[in-house]
């Protein structure tokens, strides 16, 4: 009956009412939302031109640089055929982070 | 040895004691003791389950929906949108977005996430969250046209004539 008991109690533990952390952030986004996230980042990045408001944006996506990020994004877009505006506009925001990692030494 | 008679009534008065009734209701049944120990069982293995599945080797979080994120990180995502339509006014895919948060009503979540910036002292982001609430209670992809103006209509004017000083 123990047994039974412990099954019963993994089966909510884990399927029924699992243990939700505060911070299951952006971080734990799947790779196609985060691209999604990246390219909503340059379409602003784009119209505004504030790459340090991008730079915080981007950070929230996780503990990474944030020109990794837009590697990642711009790979995994080019891997699922995202419109050439849209990965003109990435690639446009990774070429100024970039810029801006060299700038900063 | 002295052994008391088998027809002695004191030996008889002996073998009639019985247990006051009390203390036969007090000791249960050995089926009764089973069903509880059973329960007791069950409740122990279901903490002990539970225990395991939330603090010992809890689920881990990976390759979540937005619909999963915690929800400040909801409304950052819900802000960012917002952010993204004002910047480009692309509806169609602002729409597209707001429904991976699955919020039970879009709208209303915006506006009440552009009170909150508002009273945060964010007026840019409540703009921006107003923004997209508003131009989503109207049809996608319609354009604002202007009320028509009327023909400027001519006043009658009447002449008075004022003596000449």
């Amino acid at each position: 009956m123990i047994a039974v008991g412990i099954g019963l109690g993994i089966l909510i533990g884990w399927e029924l009412a699992p243990v939700r952390y505060a911070e299951s952030g952006p971080h734990t986004l799947r790779q196609d939302y985060r691209t999604d996230y990246v390219l909503m980042v340059a379409e602003v990045y784009e119209v505004q031109g504030d790459l340090a408001m991008a730079l915080a944006q981007l950070v929230t996506l996780g503990d990474g640089s944030p020109a990794a990020m837009v590697q990642e994004a711009i790979a995994y877009a080019q891997e699922a055929g995202y419109s050439p505006d849209d990965l003109a506009r990435m690639l446009a925001l990774a070429e100024d982070v970039a810029q801006l990692n060299l700038e900063g030494g | 040895m002295n052994l008391p008679e088998p027809n002695a009534p004191e030996a008889t008065r002996k073998l009639r004691v019985t247990p006051p009734p009390d203390r036969i209701e007090s000791q249960p049944p050995a089926e009764k003791r089973g069903a509880w120990y059973l329960l007791t069982g069950v409740v122990l293995g279901l903490v002990l389950g539970l225990v395991y599945a939330w603090v010992l080797n809890p689920v881990v979080y990976r390759d979540t929906a937005p619909a999963g994120l915690a929800e400040p990180f909801k409304e950052r995502y819900r802000s960012m949108i917002a952010q993204t339509y004002a910047a480009t006014g692309d509806l169609a895919r602002a729409a597209r977005r707001l429904d991976l948060l699955e919020d039970t009503d879009p709208v209303y979540a915006l506006g009440a996430q552009a009170q909150q910036a508002l009273a945060e002292g964010q007026p840019a982001e409540a703009h921006a969250l107003a923004l997209l609430a508003s131009a989503l209670q109207g049809p996608i992809g319609v354009e604002p046209v202007p009320t028509a103006t009327l023909p400027a209509v001519p006043t009658r004017t009447l002449l008075i004539n004022t003596p000449t000083p």
